[in-house]
């Protein structure tokens, strides 16, 4: 049990970060797809940079960086140049996937995988029984990861910037005669989305393991989307979404090393996405009506001017 | 934020505008339009749809840049579209479609629009309730601050919209159709508060549609046609309403006809419509209808009375079949229909003209055509090849828009680019079309210019004169009088009366306000 929860922790905290990063895209009105190829960038850079430097702070800069930049390119293709933004964010996502995979043959002429040994410190570890194990061997990360949600909800929630970008989101129109311009109300939200992603990306190589690895996201950035949804995009909604899909996740790896004798692997491989999927339909019913509410003001969303 | 000083001592207009162009493509929305304002009045605009009204607030709000011209808003020149400039300046607007979010909590939403100086970045929710109480005193007090603006009714919606302009300590206000969506019972507190900010030496700009309410609040009235200012700012004593009415019409301009309609072969009293105890289950907005009697005969203008929210929209979806009926049943000509889809309505004669023409009337992003050949796809004959000839109806569609007198340029042009009377226009030359048994028209005339909802008006008649049945859906009581055969008032979600020709107007709205059950 303890060794579940420990596991838990350790999968859902890239899902968490990554979440939040999709409540600020989803709030300024952004349906952002590209969350997988952020994160995935973000898990390269760090561990690039972290290696060619040896300075996991460095890596992870940088990686903030390269997202930051990455999600600007986003905003420019969506808003000015008036890409479709479900598109465009597929877009980013295959060019994460297929930019790290490259860049890792072409820059450490690696294939597959790259090794580091400069990772994250891990505040507790070493304890191997009791419940101490829950907390035990996890990145600093992981301890963050609850304050970031927190002040994502202060940011969100309780400021004049999150109403700016709520506004912008939901009812361009009523930001704009506040004196607030949308599309730049975007941009930001975006470039803290691509931030967070780097943080999720970064937790993934060199938090929960030391290495890079192709693909090695393998559909998270979309769960987290899905955890997005979940969350009714509310910052602590979408935090104990990613929790539950992290949960789901790590019941998965549990059982595959404990039952697989007994149960097919394949089997056990479907758990985490037969709970998401279960989870996503209760999500639907029990906003069914909140979402009828708002197709009513489908014309007072889109004003004739 | 800083005021203006006392601008009507110096004499200066509160909004001066010079030689204003605004063009959208090759359609001149304002044209060389020159105006002052003096401080301290209630000055009207009024023109026909499309005459440029809206475009020429939201020019001097600073929403809008200008081609060419210049604003000034209490003596200092505003550049083009830059809304914060002009809101420090003194000018607070209230539009025509609102312009809170509707998920945000009143609070949040003044807040977020109306930001007085002494707020910190982060708040505490306590906090902000605090420093806006005293502001919403007048529309419900603390316990409104944390209801959400979707669940306000649309009067103190628009209250709010005031509220929020003098919380920003506003010294012009202009409000865009402020009536249109108001019950007139509302539009006299309004006017009525509209006064008492003219008292504290507020200037008062008022885009209105009907001349009785031009009439019964400014003291000055412009008038806008095709994009020009035609008249004013005339003192309302020194116009005549015929001036007026020639002012916004405009020379030569043809009487609109209305379109006669081939009803089907109407056999005398027959029931085309009948709904019989229907119920149906409350929604977001609205309480679901209870045990609803009603019937529309041939030959007839049913009316339906009731203040907004009462379950007119329920009536109307349940009617249309977009909403299910828990019980009851509703018959079309005689047919049980309560299981059958829309589509199998509308080919037993059934035609809509619905509440939100934008969102629910049109499909916006579609092609003029599309939107007008809607029903007769729905209405082809099986048995045939599932091809159309694009030009063919491409070609209908111009003849019938022509013949209801649809302002467009291209056919291919898409539905969101007419102006309101247009659309209207655009579904009744679709809904109006042979076959027609029953119509059901909601708010018909909402927001319609006069010589648009004359024409409507009209229509509707015609229509009844044709041998059909029209359950008309409206909160104009003068417009339910003037047309219906019989009137029923909806109250909560029930009809709780019924009334016949001489209408007492009193006892209709006793009725309508449940002071009568």
């Amino acid at each position: 049990m303890e060794q579940i929860l420990a596991t838990t922790l350790r999968s859902a905290t890239p899902l968490v970060l990554v979440a939040t990063a999709g409540v600020f895209a989803f709030r300024a009105g952004i349906f952002h797809l590209g969350l997988e190829g952020l994160m995935i960038t973000g898990a390269f850079t760090t561990v690039a940079v972290a290696e060619a430097t040896g300075s996991v702070e460095l890596g992870i800069l940088a990686a903030i960086g390269v997202c930051m930049a990455l999600s600007a390119v986003y905003w420019w293709v969506i808003g000015p140049l008036g890409a479709n933004v479900i598109i465009a964010g597929l877009g980013l996502t295959s060019i994460g996937l297929g930019g790290t995979a490259f860049a890792l043959g072409a820059i450490f002429d690696r294939r597959g995988s790259l090794f580091t040994d400069v990772v994250l410190p891990r505040p507790v570890s070493g304890i191997t029984s009791g419940p101490g194990v829950i907390v035990s061997e996890h990145s600093i990360l992981v301890w963050i990861t609850p304050l970031i949600v927190l002040a994502a909800w202060v940011v969100l929630r309780r400021s004049r910037f999150g109403l700016r970008l709520a506004a912008a989101g939901e009812y361009p129109f009523a930001a704009r005669t506040a004196g607030v311009n949308p599309s730049i109300m975007r941009l930001q939200a975006l470039l803290i989305a691509g931030a967070l992603c780097a943080l999720g990306g970064a937790e993934l190589s060199v938090g929960a393991l030391h290495n890079f690895t192709e693909n090695m996201t393998n559909g998270r950035g979309f769960i987290a989307f899905v955890a997005v949804i979940f969350g009714a995009w509310h910052p602590i909604g979408a935090a104990f979404a990613g929790l539950f899909f992290g949960f789901a996740d790590a019941i998965g790896i549990q059982s595959q090393i404990n039952i697989t004798e007994r149960v097919p692997r394949e089997f056990v491989l479907m758990i985490p996405f037969v709970l998401t999927i279960f989870a996503v339909w209760l999500g639907g019913l029990w906003r069914r009506r909140s979402l009828e509410a708002e197709a009513g003001y489908a014309e007072l969303r889109e004003p004739d001017y | 934020m800083t005021v203006p000083s006392s601008p009507a001592s110096a004499g200066v207009p509160a909004v001066r505008c010079r030689s204003l162009g605004v063009s959208f493509g090759s359609v001149r929305a304002l044209h060389r339009v020159s105006l002052d304002l003096a401080p301290g009045q209630i000055h009207a605009l009024v023109g026909q749809n499309g005459a440029g009204k809206t475009t020429l607030a939201k020019v001097l709000g600073g929403l809008q840049p200008a081609d060419t011209g210049d604003v000034h808003i209490a003596g200092r020149e505003i550049p083009p579209g830059d809304v914060r400039a002009a809101q420090a300046a003194g000018l607070a607007m209230v539009h025509q479609h609102f312009s809170l979010p509707p998920s945000f909590t009143v609070a949040e939403a003044l807040e977020l629009t109306a930001a007085r100086p002494g707020g910190r970045p982060v708040y505490r929710r306590a906090e902000l309730h605090g420093r806006w109480r005293d502001d919403v005193a007048e529309i419900g007090g603390e316990a409104v601050l944390s209801t959400r603006i979707r669940d306000l009714p649309v009067e103190t919606r628009q209250s709010l919209e005031i509220v929020r302009a003098m919380a920003a300590e506003a010294r012009i206000l202009m409000l865009d159709e402020p009536t249109a969506l108001l019950t007139p019972a509302a539009i006299d507190a309004l006017f009525e508060r509209l006064r008492r900010l003219r008292e504290d030496g507020v200037t008062i700009l008022v885009v209105l549609h009907k001349l009785r309410e031009v009439a019964a609040v400014a003291d000055t009235v412009s008038v806008l046609r095709d994009g020009e200012l035609v008249l004013g700012p005339s003192e309302m004593s020194e116009v005549s309403q015929g001036r007026l009415s020639d002012a916004i019409v405009g020379p030569a301009s043809q009487a609109d006809r209305a379109v006669g309609v081939e009803a089907a072969p109407g056999t005398e009293q027959q029931t085309l419509l009948e709904l019989a105890r229907v119920s149906s289950r409350a929604s977001a907005f609205e309480p679901g209808l209870g045990s609803i009697d009603l019937s529309v005969e041939a030959h007839e203008i049913v009316g339906i009375a009731g203040v907004e929210g009462n379950g007119q929209r329920s009536l109307v979806s349940v009617i249309a079949g977009l909403n299910a009926v828990t019980e009851g049943s509703v018959l079309l000509g005689g047919t049980d229909v309560t299981r059958a889809p829309p589509a199998r309505r509308r080919l037993r004669g059934l035609r809509l003209v619905p509440f939100d023409r934008n969102s629910e009337g049109i499909s916006r992003r579609a092609p003029l055509w599309l939107n007008q050949s809607a029903l007769r796809l729905i209405g082809r004959r099986r048995r045939r090849l599932p091809l159309i000839s694009l030009r063919q109806y491409k070609r209908k569609a111009a003849t019938e828009m022509d013949q209801w007198r649809v302002r467009y340029d291209a056919v291919t042009q898409p539905a969101e680019s007419l102006s309101g009377g247009n659309v209207q226009r655009l579904i009744l030359s679709r809904e109006l079309a042979p076959g027609l048994q029953v119509l059901v028209a909601a708010q018909p005339t909402r927001g319609l210019d006069f010589s648009a909802t004359s024409f409507v008006r009209r229509s509707l008649r015609g229509l009844r004169d044709a041998g059909a049945g029209v359950l008309l859906v409206s909160s104009d009581l003068d417009e339910l009088f003037e047309l219906s055969d019989r009137v029923l008032v909806i109250y909560g979600g029930r009809i709780v009366a019924g009334f016949e020709a001489p209408y007492d107007r009193r006892a209709v709205g006793d009725a309508m306000t449940g002071a009568r059950r």
